[in-house]
C-alpha cells in the first residue's frame, strides 16, 4: 500500500506521455468491447433460442422465398404439432439510417408459438383484429418516441413488396422476453403485404413447432426430403443452428472479429512497452538512487510492472466505460432481428478492463526487467 | 574495534579486452565516530572506494568488512537489506526524485521499514528538522536551492538512523556558502550524533572538516594525515 503513492507519482511524471498511453489502451479495450459485444450478441440469441422449434428456407438461400403451399406440406410430417411462417420486409422509415427489423408474419400461430413475445390478451386483440395493425418492441417505442395508436409509413426496400408506401397503426408494444427476441423490432400481418405486393403466395421462412426436441433431426430431415428435387427446395434446422447461421453467413466471424481485436491489442501493447522502455530509460539514475537507498531488484521490478497496470487499467476502465455507454443497439440503431440484444454487458466491461490491465503488465515486464537488473554503478556512472 | 575495515582490496574493470586497474591492494580502517576525508585526483579511486563500501559495487578481491559484517561476500538480496539498514549515501548531484516532495524524497527509505505511516512521519519531520527545512516538508526539488537540495539529501541519508554515512563530494556542485552549510551540517552529524563519515573530496575546504584524511594516487594510499 505505501507504494502505491510512488506508482502513481511515477506515472504522472510525464503528463502527456501517460495520457496518450491511456488513450492508447482505451481504443484498443473500447474496440475490443465493441467486437466481442457483437459475437455475445450472436452468442446470447442462439444459447437463447428454442430447441422445439425448426426453421425452414430454401436450401439455396434464406433471401429466397417458398409457396404458401410448402405449409401443409411441413404440417403433415410426423412430429410437427404447429406452424407459422414469416418474411423479411426491409422496410424503410423516413431514412434508411432509421434501420430495424419490421417482419411480417402470421399474426395468431406466431404469437402462439413465440410465447418470448409478451403482449397483453387486448393487446393481442386488437392486433389481429387490425390487417394493417403492428406490433412494436418497447426498445422501438422508446427510440423513436412512437405511442400506441400512431400511424408509420414504411418504404418497401424489397422489390417483392412493389414501390407503393405501407401504413401500419400501432396496436400495442410488446416486450421481450427472452434473448432470443428483441426489443427493437416490428411485426405486422403477413397477409397485408402479400395482398400488396408484387408477388403473391411467397414466404420468408417457416417455424415449425415440435412436439418433442429429440426428434428435431429427423423432423428437420423429413422436411427438406419433402421438397427435394423441387424447383423449392429447402434447409431445415434447429432454431439454434439458424441463429447460427446468421453468423455464418458473415463468413467466419469469431476468427474476423478475433484477429481484428489481436491486431489492436498487440499494437497497442508494442506502443505501451516502447512509451514504458523510455519512461525506465529516463529514470536510470532515480533507479539506481533507490537501489542504493536499499530498495530491492524485486521491489523496482513491482514499481514499474504496476505503474504499466496503473496506466493501462486507467485507459482500460475509460474505453470499456465508453463502450458500455455508446455500444448498444438502442444508441447505434444497430439492433433487430440479427443481434436481438446487442450491447457491452457487465462482464464485457470487466473482460476490457482485465485486458487493459494485462496489456499494462506485459508492456512493463521488460522495462521492469531491465530497471531491475541495473547495475548500480554503471546507473551512477560515477567512476572516479 | 574498527567500524569499517578494507583488508588488501584491490578492484579492475574490465573494458573489452582491457584489465583497468581502479584499486590496488588497498587497506584501511575507520574507527567508529571518525570523520575521514578521501582526497585524490580524478580517476584515484576515490568513488570506487566509497561503492565498495555502500556495497553497491564488489571488490574484485580483498574484504570489506563494516560492523561484524562481511559485505563484500553478501548476496544482492542482502546486501540490499544491509544497505538500507547501515548506510546513509550522499551523492554530488543530490540526486532527489523530482516528483516527490521533499517530505516525500526523505521518506523513501523507510518505505522499507516496517514503521506506521505515524512513525515514518515522526522520523522524517526529525531528519528535516535537523538539516534546518522542517518548513520546506512539502516543496519539490524544482522549489528548492542546490543548497537546499543537498540538505534534503542529508536527511534522507540520515532518516533511518545508519551507522555509516557515506558522501561522494557533497559540495561538488555548491557554491561556497551553501557548501559551508553542508559541511557544518555534516560536522554536526559527527560530532553531535556521533555518525561515522566519510567523504570523498577534492575540495580543501571541505577536507578541513574532517578528523582524519586519506590521499588516494592511482588507486594505491599515498599518505595519511592527521587533520
Amino acid at each position: 500500500m505505501k507504494f502505491i503513492s510512488l506508482v502513481l507519482k511515477s506515472a504522472r511524471r510525464s503528463k502527456r506521455r501517460t495520457a496518450l498511453t491511456v488513450l492508447s489502451v482505451a481504443i484498443a479495450v473500447f474496440l475490443f468491447s465493441s467486437l466481442r459485444a457483437v459475437l455475445d450478441g450472436f452468442s446470447a440469441a442462439t444459447e437463447a433460442s428454442s430447441s422445439t422449434r425448426v426453421i425452414t428456407i430454401r436450401s439455396t438461400s434464406m433471401i429466397f422465398n417458398m409457396p404458401t403451399s410448402h405449409a401443409d406440406a411441413i404440417r403433415s410430417v410426423p412430429g410437427v404439432q404447429d406452424l407459422t411462417w414469416a418474411n423479411w420486409f426491409g422496410g424503410i422509415y423516413k431514412d434508411p439510417k432509421n434501420f430495424f427489423a419490421n417482419i411480417a408474419i402470421e399474426p395468431e400461430s406466431y404469437l402462439r408459438m413465440y410465447p418470448e413475445i409478451i403482449v397483453t390478451p387486448e393487446v393481442k386483440k386488437a392486433f389481429l383484429e387490425d390487417r394493417t395493425g403492428c406490433l412494436v418492441g418497447s426498445g422501438l417505442v422508446k427510440r423513436f418516441d412512437w405511442h400506441v395508436g400512431d400511424t408509420i409509413v414504411l418504404k418497401p426496400g424489397i422489390p417483392y413488396y412493389g414501390t407503393q408506401d405501407y401504413t401500419f397503426t400501432i396496436r400495442g408494444v410488446y416486450k421481450a422476453g427472452s434473448s432470443a427476441v428483441d426489443d427493437q423490432t416490428m411485426l405486422f400481418h403477413w397477409k397485408y403485404i402479400d395482398e400488396r405486393g408484387a408477388v403473391h403466395g411467397q414466404v420468408g421462412w417457416y417455424v415449425a413447432q415440435l412436439a418433442n426436441p429429440d426428434a428435431a433431426a429427423r423432423v428437420s430431415q423429413a422436411i427438406d426430403e419433402k421438397f427435394a428435387n423441387s424447383p423449392n427446395e429447402t434447409k431445415t434446422d434447429t432454431e439454434k443452428q439458424f441463429q447460427a447461421s446468421f453468423a455464418s453467413m458473415l463468413g467466419n466471424l469469431n476468427l474476423l472479429l478475433g484477429s481484428v481485436a489481436l491486431a489492436v491489442v498487440i499494437t497497442t501493447l508494442f506502443v505501451a512497452a516502447n512509451t514504458m522502455a523510455m519512461s525506465v530509460r529516463e529514470r536510470t539514475t532515480e533507479i539506481a538512487v533507490m537501489r542504493t537507498l536499499g530498495f530491492q531488484a524485486a521491489t523496482i521490478f513491482m514499481l514499474v510492472v504496476g505503474e504499466g497496470l496503473a496506466v493501462s487499467i486507467a485507459g482500460g476502465a475509460i474505453g470499456a466505460g465508453i463502450a458500455r455507454v455508446i455500444i448498444n443497439g438502442e444508441f447505434l440503431s444497430m439492433a433487430g432481428g440479427f443481434i436481438p440484444q446487442f450491447g457491452v454487458n457487465n462482464w464485457n466491461a470487466i473482460a476490457g478492463v482485465g485486458l487493459g490491465g494485462l496489456i499494462g503488465v506485459l508492456a512493463a515486464l521488460i522495462p521492469a526487467m531491465m530497471a531491475s537488473r541495473l547495475k548500480i554503478v554503471d546507473a551512477l556512472r560515477r567512476v572516479a | 574495534m574498527a567500524l569499517i575495515e578494507l583488508r588488501e582490496v584491490t578492484k579492475s574493470y574490465r573494458r573489452d579486452a582491457i584489465e583497468i586497474p581502479v584499486l590496488d591492494r588497498v587497506t584501511i580502517t575507520v574507527a567508529e565516530g571518525d570523520y575521514l576525508g578521501l582526497m585524490g585526483p580524478s580517476g584515484s579511486g576515490k568513488s570506487t572506494l566509497l561503492n565498495l563500501l555502500a556495497g553497491i559495487d564488489r571488490p574484485t578481491c580483498g574484504s570489506v568488512r563494516i560492523g561484524d559484517t562481511e559485505i563484500s561476500s553478501l548476496p544482492e538480496r542482502a546486501l540490499a537489506a544491509w544497505r538500507a539498514r547501515h548506510i546513509g549515501f550522499i551523492f554530488q548531484l543530490y540526486n532527489l526524485i523530482p516528483v516527490l516532495t521533499a517530505y516525500e524524497n526523505v521518506e523513501l527509505p523507510l518505505l522499507l521499514t516496517n514503521l506506521s505511516k505515524k512513525q515514518r512521519r515522526d522520523h522524517v519531520m526529525t531528519a528535516l528538522n535537523i538539516v534546518g527545512l522542517g518548513d520546506r516538508a512539502q516543496h519539490y526539488p524544482r522549489q528548492l536551492s542546490g543548497g537546499q537540495e543537498q540538505r534534503v539529501a542529508i536527511a534522507r541519508a540520515v532518516v533511518t538512523d545508519p551507522a555509516v554515512v557515506l558522501a561522494d563530494e557533497p559540495t561538488g556542485d555548491l557554491d561556497a556558502k551553501s557548501a559551508g552549510e553542508v559541511l557544518t551540517l555534516l560536522q554536526r552529524l559527527n560530532q553531535e550524533y556521533k555518525k561515522t563519515i566519510v567523504m570523498v573530496t577534492h575540495d580543501p575546504r571541505a577536507a578541513e572538516r574532517a578528523s582524519h584524511l586519506l590521499h588516494l594516487e592511482k588507486g594505491t594510499l599515498a599518505e595519511q594525515v592527521k587533520a
